[in-house]
């Protein structure tokens, strides 16, 4: 049809060559090719498209509750697209009928289903004072900075894991992402520079994948509300695939600058299949920031 | 020291109202008053389909009979498009009712919280917890 379309607004050739008309062949080669998928573009891009390779029930549902897949090496395959497995909930009341977002609880508060809450140190008890006195207008995130693992298991955007015998790469919708899990045996680094992600290198005990994270920067936020994590963190990500629709991240935080003890927190992951990711450019057109409180 | 552990729950409690109105965002939403709601009747003059948020900017007339426009803040388009959104789902000059949060700070601001579309159909709008659901029926 978007050929149609072309060649109907298009100039009239009065002459056609010997390639124009192999062209025109082609062209409605792919027309055709595009006619017949149609129903997949009608709606928007690939989401709806169905994902392949997903074991279904009879009538093409994908089947969750399947055994986790397997690389060819006999671990778990984490391969697929991400998020928070929170179910959507839509309601009417009156007569305004509202569909709620999917949102992670742990997005506002990591700790929010922790006994007494994280066990904040004075110092980051104070940062959080000064962060909730600006409302979200010195949070790196409402800024477009980098979404920072792993404060970005538990936002709104789509995480989409490549994972190899070597390394795992997550890929995350907001700003077009990237963090890298090196699979291959190395160290940490010492003494590293710091970043947003640090530098993390995976591990398996038995099925599970425990990765270490350090050289993490010093001035990261762990949720909306601004608990912080610090250039003296260590964190372990232990991820299990529960089966196919299901993993469980274990988010385990070392950091005693911020933190008066270790501590952990489990969150879920559900896979989203017959969708794809899609780009999120914060920068493209951010004004949140001028409506917080001005100076 | 019991002053600050009682500020600090403070804290808190107060961040947690706070981000219980956050709505499809990807940060704190304090900038928007969920209890000061506003309805608008009004045209669209453009929906301006960006990240981190899509904004639905309306013509409308205010209480004077005055002509305002407003610039009412939605989730981003990616999450619109996850809701079955398209990019020309508002069309300019087509009639909106919007309800919104008003921002705390500034005027024909707001962040829309139920859109119904010159038929009156609701588009997805993705704000949370601004109403409590229904209680759900006991069952003997």
């Amino acid at each position: 049809m978007v050929y149609a379309g072309r060649r109907k607004g298009g100039d009239t050739p009065v002459r056609r060559s010997r390639a124009a008309d192999r062209s025109s062949v082609i062209w409605r080669w792919v027309g055709i090719v595009v006619l017949g998928l149609a129903p997949a573009i009608a709606l928007a891009q690939w989401l709806g498209y169905p994902t392949p390779g997903i074991p279904r029930k009879p009538g093409g549902a994908p089947d969750m509750q399947a055994p986790a897949p397997r690389t060819r090496d006999g671990h778990p395959d984490f391969s697929g697209i991400w998020f928070a497995n929170v179910p959507s909930k839509d309601y009417c009341k009156e007569k305004d009928c509202v569909q709620e977002e999917r949102m992670a609880r742990e997005q506002i508060n990591l700790g929010i289903k922790m006994p007494g809450g994280l066990p904040y140190t004075e110092w980051s008890k104070q940062q959080m004072v000064s962060r909730r006195a600006h409302g979200g207008r010195d949070d790196p995130h409402t800024y477009c900075k980098p979404p920072n693992y792993p404060r970005a298991w538990t936002l709104p955007q789509h995480t989409k894991i490549i994972q190899t015998p070597d390394e795992m790469v997550l890929l995350h919708e907001f700003n077009a992402a990237y963090r890298e899990v090196y699979l291959d045996g190395r160290p940490l680094p010492v003494d590293p520079n710091p970043t947003w992600n640090g530098y993390s290198t995976g591990h398996w005990e038995g099925d599970t994948l425990v990765i270490e994270t350090n050289g993490i920067r010093d001035d990261m936020w762990l949720d909306i509300q601004g608990s912080p994590i610090t250039e003296s963190a260590r964190v372990t990500e232990r991820l299990k695939r529960v089966n196919l629709g299901l993993m469980k991240v274990e988010i385990a935080v070392n950091d005693p600058k911020a933190y008066t003890r270790p501590w952990s927190v489990t969150i879920e992951m559900a896979l989203q299949v017959d969708t794809q990711m899609l780009e999120e450019i914060c920068m493209d057109n951010e004004q949140d920031v001028k409506l917080y409180r001005p100076e | 020291m019991m002053a600050k552990t009682l500020s600090f729950r403070l804290l808190v409690a107060g961040v947690a109202l706070a981000a219980a109105s956050a709505a499809g965002a990807h940060h704190s939403q304090s900038e928007f008053d969920f209890k000061s709601t506003v309805e608008v009747e009004g045209f669209v003059t453009n929906l301006d389909w960006r990240s981190p948020h899509s904004r639905l900017y309306v013509e409308a007339l205010d209480a004077q009979g005055k002509t305002v426009n407003w610039d009412f803040e939605l989730p981003s388009p990616m999450t619109l498009m996850r809701r079955g959104w398209k990019r020309d789902s508002l069309k300019p000059g087509e009639k909106v009712k919007i309800k919104a949060a008003t921002a705390r700070h500034f005027p024909n601001i707001g962040y829309a919280i139920v859109i119904r579309d010159g038929s009156g159909k609701p588009l997805f709008t993705g704000v949370t917890q601004i109403y409590e659901p229904e209680p759900q029926a006991k069952t003997p």
